[in-house]
């Protein structure tokens, strides 16, 4: 049994990776990318300013894309690989032409070259030293200026020693400084409109040249395929809790910690009530298949199973929960207690909380009542026609027992099937009732997190979601075998 | 197991239970144990500060009342005159006096509740959201004020005085003295005991506040436009600013006379207390210690109690404040519930003291009499909502709705199909039926309450008779009798058909354009509707991807600028206010000549004039100006609370779009 546990438990590994790279990438995919971001920022003013406003957009916007990780690529890093012919060809392809539309494509060409970080310095450095691309300077000292630009960050302040702080500082300054001027001119191309150009193109081969092994491609290219990506970064701040939300101003799990446990209970506990009701029904129906009590309660279960729970919850807030006159309600409007529930003493805290949550649970759990209960009657209806069973009547044991000892429970397995499948629905399904209750769980902090763009606090909340919903499955995994001996023997 | 002792068990798992949760509460009061003597000891040291304060006040007013020389005298240039009225001018102070005539210390007490979000941030500088603004709006204070019933005037605040002078391009502020810094919670603590001690408002500190708003590195975009005109500031002594702006601008003005304070003793240092390198501060500042504390210090009625994320933010009134506060002792944001259902709920049952209505909420609930503890509405009655335990009123908001052409679009090159529908819009029906009369036709781009707003200018009255003539003038006919309007343009035979993008989940907007949608149909115009998340619209909005889209502008000031909507330089440009492609050489050259004007009687006719050009070129078809209704908690609210009064009181003497301000508000019990 330990080692079908220990199995169990080895498989939920690649299943939550598998997860966490789906989660990461459809976020990615959504969120605005570096590009974007600047170019709708930029365009600003006109001719020089215009220039400067787009450096300066770009140069703030790396440092923001670079607290998170988004100034790396998704999942894999090849930027590395990236030759200095390669770059010249995009610095050519960025080259305007006689066509009207050219001007957003080159622009949005060189904007890529431009964010692709310090695995570009060094083919760029080899095309600012051809003197045979003398028209390519302009645009490559532009692009080897931001991507060798080190944005330093509010943390640096404290992990960097001042001296390197200055170095990083002086460093980007001159950067900025040793950009050759340039125009990409619809007829003509490239055209350099700088009289110091010279002079600039051997400061800025100096300047990099100095620094030489902090852009050095050879020993990291291979590693920064995974190493230097969006997910190893995000993956590296997941585990070892430094994932920090913006909106928040604090360590994300340590947000999420004051509220999975709301969550988590109220679900396990609409699991249980669910369990709690449909069982009973299911076999009441299963020995009545057929009669009227047996098809009106059929009939009641997929009417309420048919209203959504969303309306469910506001119909009994208004009607439950509003005070009259006298300001007397028969349920609260929010939260799990009451302000005081603090000072009562346990007893009386246990049913303030069960107060509160009355109304929660029911719009958790009663659509669950429908599906749980008609799938036990057919699987109890089907065990009462089997022969073990006509075996068991026919050696004079009691109805009861038969029923309950050899018909259902042969028939759980399904329950159990379908309590992990609950468990699913339950976690998406809690968004509406939290908001309608006012309950502060994870549900209403995911949904929140995503309104407000906070993809730190978003994935932490997702990847503790998956986490719970993965040891839910787990636990249905060992149940399968606690009920089922065939399953039980073919495991251990 | 026989049934007895199955009993038993039964009885010793739950004692086991009980006792297990009583374990595991006893952390939770321990923790509330020592919350509340720690508030206890606030409470002390409140009450000392305010013993300090008053002992200040009565000092002060026994020295005025004896001449003492140890008080500052009056300088001539300060003494009340008919000149302090409020207008601003040049060469001499006009600031009003400091208003302290709403306030009653007989009415000093309690808590007011209201709902709100929790701000992301309080960095007066790299936040810039509303919630953000209204937090500092309690804590802070600026160098000059207004009243919420004349808006329009200026009142002293910070400053004791200002003269303006160069023609509108030098502002010379005089700050008034003894005004100190709050001290922020964190100074509690071991690690920030440096911050724990008394800081007075200097000019240094507004100095400071452009110094950040200035620097490249500091990320605050749409601040920094409005300060590119500022030349320098200078402060020559502690408690004199001066400001040099580039050029005569009117919108210098408001931005000088609404500048807030920074505090330099916080931000320009580490969490050590040793000062930032001057080079560092522009990027330490975008993420600094302080705001990740959560921190915020002003010189203002308020200071930051409780902050809990998503749950409750709640203000103390600040004991050694200068000025004159509200009449609560604290005012706390309910920021768990969420939804307009759940608010409303929580409003009924007494847990805040006031509420805007959704219009569908309105109609359920005082229209329809679904709460029986609000009035019903007298057509004859404005005011019938007062009567009720639940007070309610219709309000105005300071914003319109409008459908923005894309002008780029050549189906709305010629002005008379914008005219045509505009013409076709039933506004006053939509307005009664969908919005259920929360709103009001807007005419033109400035608001109907503005004392700017042209009367003169007509609506466009739904007329399809007219809709028609005008579309049929235009060159719109039904050439191919598929009953859709079209016309050659550019030789190709275009048909009138306008994709609508606006945002989702707006219930009334999707009912009210299939109405819209309807009254085109019967004209031949084809209208579809899209609806899209935020984010996508914001997309389309700065890449001008629609052909209209259904947009509002909420509006600030009652001093209207129209170059940052209209003006034809950011008709192209990606994230531009200008996002149908307005152009008109003549709006330009008003709004520019406007900018230049300080004088009402030189402004109206330039306003009056732009407003007609825009009117009658109908580059949005201008919907509604936005209403509202306003709830509060009337009388014999739940025993626990006071209900509030004054309300009515604001609702009548203020400005009808300022007329909400809390300065009149207070509890009192039956």
């Amino acid at each position: 049994m330990w080692s079908y546990a220990f199995r169990r438990l080895l498989w939920m590994i690649p299943t939550f990776l598998g997860i966490l790279v789906i989660n990461f990438a459809v976020l990615r995919m959504q969120g605005l990318s570096l590009t974007d971001t600047i170019a709708s920022g930029m365009g600003k003013g006109d001719g020089e300013r215009k220039a400067e406003s787009a450096s300066q957009a770009i140069e703030t916007w790396l440092g923001r894309f670079h607290r998170t990780g988004n100034d790396l690529p998704a999942l894999i890093n090849l930027r590395g690989f990236t030759t200095s012919d390669g770059v010249r060809g995009r610095l050519l392809a960025a080259e305007r032409g006689p066509q009207v539309d050219e001007a957003k494509r080159s622009r949005a060409e060189l904007e890529d070259l431009w964010l692709q970080g310090p695995l570009l310095v060094e083919p760029l450095l080899a095309v600012l030293k051809d003197d045979g691309a003398a028209r390519l300077h302009g645009p490559a000292s532009m692009a080897l200026s931001l991507c060798a630009y080190r944005p330093l960050l509010p943390e640096d302040a404290y992990l960097l020693a001042p001296a390197e702080q200055d170095r990083i500082r002086v460093r980007n300054e001159r950067l900025k400084q040793l950009r050759i001027a340039y125009r990409n001119d619809r007829e003509q191309g490239f055209i350099t409109a700088d009289p110091e150009a010279a002079r600039k193109r051997d400061a800025l081969i100096a300047l990099l040249h100095a620094d030489a092994f902090e852009f050095s491609r050879s020993s990291r290219r291979w590693s920064a395929i995974v190493s230097e990506t969006g997910f190893v970064d995000f993956a590296h701040r997941l585990f070892t809790g430094r994932l920090y939300s913006e909106t928040r101003k604090a360590l994300a799990f340590d947000v999420i910690a004051e509220r999975w446990s709301v969550t988590a209970w109220l679900n396990l506990l609409s699991i249980l009530i669910a369990w709690a009701v449909s069982i009973p029904l299911g076999v009441w129906s299963a020995r009545r298949a057929g009669s009227f009590a047996d098809r009106a309660v059929t009939g009641l279960l997929f009417s309420l199973w048919s209203i959504p729970s969303f309306f469910v919850a506001t119909v009994l807030l208004h009607h439950f929960c509003t005070q009259d006159a006298s300001g007397a309600a028969w349920f609260p409007n929010r939260g799990l207690s009451s302000p005081d529930s603090l000072w009562l003493s346990t007893p009386a805290y246990l049913a303030d909380l069960a107060w509160h949550a009355a109304l929660p649970l029911f719009c958790l759990t009663y659509g669950s009542f429908t599906s749980l209960s008609r799938y036990l009657r057919a699987n109890v209806q089907e065990q009462l026609a089997s022969d073990y069973v006509r075996s068991a009547r026919a050696k004079g044991v009691s109805e009861d027992v038969v029923v309950w000892s050899h018909a259902t429970r042969n028939s759980m397995v399904t329950m159990i099937t379908l309590g992990a499948g609950l468990l699913a629905e339950l976690f998406g399904g809690f968004v509406f009732v939290e908001y309608v209750f006012s309950i502060p769980g994870l549900g209403m902090l995911t949904l929140e997190a995503a309104k407000q763009m906070d993809a730190p606090l978003m994935m932490a909340a997702t990847v503790v979601s998956v986490g719970l919903l993965l040891v839910g499955i787990l636990i249905a995994d060992l149940l399968y075998a606690v009920a089922d001996p065939r399953i039980r023997s073919r495991y251990v | 197991m026989s049934k007895a002792a199955l009993a038993l068990l039964t009885v010793v798992a739950l004692l086991l239970v009980v006792q297990i949760i009583d374990r595991w509460r006893e952390p939770a009061q321990l923790q509330a144990v020592m919350n509340a003597s720690e508030r206890a000891a606030s409470a002390q040291e409140r009450m000392l500060q305010e013993l300090k304060a008053m002992r200040h006040e009565l000092a002060r007013r026994s020295a005025t009342a004896s001449n003492d020389a140890a008080v500052e005298p009056l300088s001539p240039a300060d003494k009340r005159d008919d000149k302090r009225d409020g207008k601003p001018r040049l060469g001499a102070n006009f600031l009003l006096p400091y208003d302290r005539t709403h306030v009653h210390p007989a009415w000093f007490g309690g808590t007011i509740r209201e709902f709100n979000v929790t701000p992301k941030g309080f960095n007066p500088i790299v936040e810039n959201s509303a919630d953000a603004n209204e937090a500092l709006g309690l804590v802070n204070d600026s160098l000059c004020t207004s009243h919420p019933a004349t808006p329009q005037l200026w009142s002293e605040s910070l400053a004791e005085s200002v003269v303006v002078s160069d023609d509108w391009k030098t502002y010379t502020f005089r700050l008034r003295p003894g005004v100190v810094w709050q001290r922020p919670n964190c100074a509690k603590q071991k690690e920030f005991a440096w911050l724990d001690r008394d800081v007075p408002l200097t000019s240094a500190d507004f100095a400071f506040y452009v110094e950040m708003v200035q620097n490249p590195e500091v990320e605050c975009p749409q601040l920094k436009s409005y300060y590119d005109d500022l030349e320098r500031i200078e402060t020559p002594d502690d408690r004199t600013i001066v400001l040099h702006w580039k050029k005569k601008v009117f919108t210098s003005m408001s931005f000088s006379f609404g500048m807030s304070p920074l505090p330099r003793h916080i931000y320009a240092f580490s969490r050590d207390g040793s000062p930032i390198a001057a080079k560092a501060i522009g990027t330490v500042f975008n993420k600094h210690w302080f705001d990740d504390l959560g921190g915020i210090a002003g010189v203002g009625g308020y200071t930051l109690d409780v902050n809990e994320s998503d749950k409750l933010v709640r203000f103390r009134r600040n004991p050694t404040y200068w000025g004159a506060t509200y009449h609560f002792d604290a005012m706390e944001w309910d920021a768990e519930v969420k939804l307009p259902d759940p608010q409303l709920v929580a409003f009924k049952n007494g847990q805040v003291h006031s509420l805007t209505l959704q219009p569908a909420q309105w109609k359920s609930q005082i229209v329809d009499g679904g709460e029986s503890r609000f009035a019903r509405p007298d057509p004859k009655d404005p005011k019938a909502g007062r009567t009720g335990e639940l007070g309610w009123e219709k309000v105005k908001g300071n914003s319109y709705s409008y459908i923005g052409w894309n002008l780029r679009r050549a189906i709305f090159a010629d002005k008379r199909t914008r005219q045509a529908l505009a013409c076709a819009m039933p506004k006053q029906r939509l307005i009664d039926e969908i919005w259920f009369g929360l709103g009001r036709p807007q005419i033109g781009p400035v608001h109907l309450d503005n004392p700017y707003f042209n009367s003169e200018i007509k609506d466009f009255a739904y007329d399809p008779t007219r809709a028609k003539a005008l579309l049929s003038e235009s060159g719109w006919r039904d050439s191919d009798n598929d009953g859709w309007l079209d016309r050659e343009i550019d030789g190709k035979r275009v048909p009138l058909r306008i994709t609508l993008k606006f945002l989702a989940n707006r219930p009334t907007w999707e009912a009210g354009l299939l109405v819209y949608r309807d009254e085109l149909k019967r004209l031949g115009v084809d209208l579809r509707t899209e609806t899209y998340e935020w984010k996508e619209m914001l997309r389309i909005y700065e890449e001008k991807d629609f052909d209209a889209v259904v947009g509002g502008w909420q509006l600030g000031s009652l001093e209207p600028d129209f170059v940052q909507v209209w003006n034809s330089a950011s008709a192209d440009e990606p994230r531009s206010s200008n996002h149908v492609g307005f152009r008109n050489a003549r709006v330009d050259e008003l709004s520019l000549r406007l900018r230049e004007s300080f004088e009402p009687e030189t402004r109206m006719p330039i306003i009056k004039e732009i407003q007609a050009i825009i009117f009658e070129d109908q580059p949005y078809l201008f919907f509604m100006s936005t209403g509202s209704v306003f709830v509060w908690q009337n009388r014999g609210a739940p025993a626990k609370d006071r209900w509030l009064a004054g309300v009515a009181e604001g609702l009548d003497a203020y400005h009808p779009l300022f007329n909400r301000s809390p300065l009149l508000w207070h509890f009192v019990r039956e």
